[in-house]
């Protein structure tokens, strides 16, 4: 029965691409599941241990778990701790966005899972592999992405599991919670190739650190608003001069 | 006084729901539905941005205010890490140097 279920929440799969998809995890499931220990650790020092794995089983999102956590440890206002969970989560739009096409025949519960599955490295993975794809979205693709989300998510689970078990024991000074904002660093970085991104980052930076005073992290919108707004800026800057070169004597509109 | 079990359950089941929304949302909408332009322009920048104001406090910030000093040693140990990665692209080596530098500077200066 359980069996039955759980066929049913996923595609058909193919099981040399899923094998395949495991296997390109496999050199990442260390750095991953490390990254869960830290980012459980991190929880498990304002939460009790109960609420941090309830909350690493259904969020499964490091960066979201690291920003609300101290916030539900403070007691605010839920719409506020949303509100902020959507905006740092935003990339998985993008990611969301673009790889909509390989689970589009899915019904909407295999639809649910696999985008609840859809995390930084397995999506980035994902989309180098089938890249030149001419069809979207068939058993191999399917046993691919799986592949690699389950293996995410396990690596995940189980450094986060360890990580809410033994937070309490580990000694702040070993700087746990210093690692797991290394690790968003690593998924920032990559994302500062352009220089309206690298402007705009910079802004949010500036702003961010500046307005930590403000209740309820309101710093933390009003740095995404002003980033992207610097980053609309910078690319609309750039645009016009680019427009400009070839031909200097047409305008841009 | 430390909020209520209801209170964190109630906050936890909603942060499960925007993580589906932003991660499946696209999946479930029919398949004409296009993001507009302005919002794909918008969400090239916002997780950058998103991902900053998440980072740059707690690496930047001591108590409160921000320290551009020698005595800042996880913003110390964070440049070290984020040249580590920009080198070698390796997260784990990243995490790891990051660390050792932290626990170096503790130590020592």
């Amino acid at each position: 029965m359980l069996r039955r279920t759980a066929r049913g929440l996923l595609p058909p799969l193919e099981r040399p691409a899923f094998r395949e998809g495991a296997r390109k995890m496999v050199p990442l499931a260390l750095p991953i599941a490390i990254w869960g220990l830290v980012t459980g650790a991190a929880m498990v020092a304002l939460l009790s241990a109960p609420m941090a794995l309830l909350m690493t089983v259904l969020v499964y999102a490091g960066s979201a778990q690291l920003a609300t956590t101290p916030m539900l440890a403070a007691g605010a206002p839920l719409p506020v701790i949303w509100a902020t969970s959507l905006v740092v989560n935003l990339r998985f739009v993008i990611f969301s966005a673009a790889s909509r096409r390989a689970f589009a025949r899915l019904p909407w519960y295999q639809k649910l899972l696999a985008g609840y599955l859809n995390g930084d490295l397995g999506f980035a993975i994902f989309s180098q592999r089938f890249a030149g794809a001419t069809e979207h979205g068939n058993p191999e693709q399917w046993g691919f992405f799986y592949g690699l989300a389950l293996g995410n998510w396990a690596s995940w689970q189980v450094g986060s599991v360890v990580g809410i078990l033994l937070g309490n024991f580990v000694p702040t000074e070993w700087g746990l919670g210093l690692a797991s904002y290394l690790a968003l660093l690593a998924v920032l970085i990559p994302m500062l190739r352009t220089r309206p991104a690298a402007a705009g980052t910079l802004v949010a930076t500036g702003v961010a650190v500046t307005t930590t005073h403000l209740p309820l992290r309101t710093g933390l919108l009003l740095a995404v608003v002003a980033g992207v707004g610097v980053a609309l800026l910078v690319e609309h800057w750039a645009e016009r001069r680019a427009a400009l070169r070839p031909n200097p004597t047409e305008v841009a509109a | 006084m430390s909020p209520s079990t209801w209170y964190l359950v109630g906050g936890i089941v909603g942060l499960t729901v925007t993580v589906f929304a932003t991660r499946s949302g696209f999946y479930l909408l029919p398949a004409r539905l296009e993001l507009p332009h302005w919002a794909e322009r918008v969400l090239r920048y916002a997780p950058g941005c998103a991902l900053a104001g998440v980072i740059a406090p707690a690496l930047l910030n001591k108590g409160g205010t921000p320290s551009l000093t020698w005595n800042n040693h996880e913003l110390l140990a964070a440049l070290v890490a984020g040249t580590v990665f920009v080198k070698w692209r390796n997260m784990m080596g990243m995490i790891t140097i990051g660390l050792l530098v932290f626990t170096a500077l503790r130590w020592w200066a």
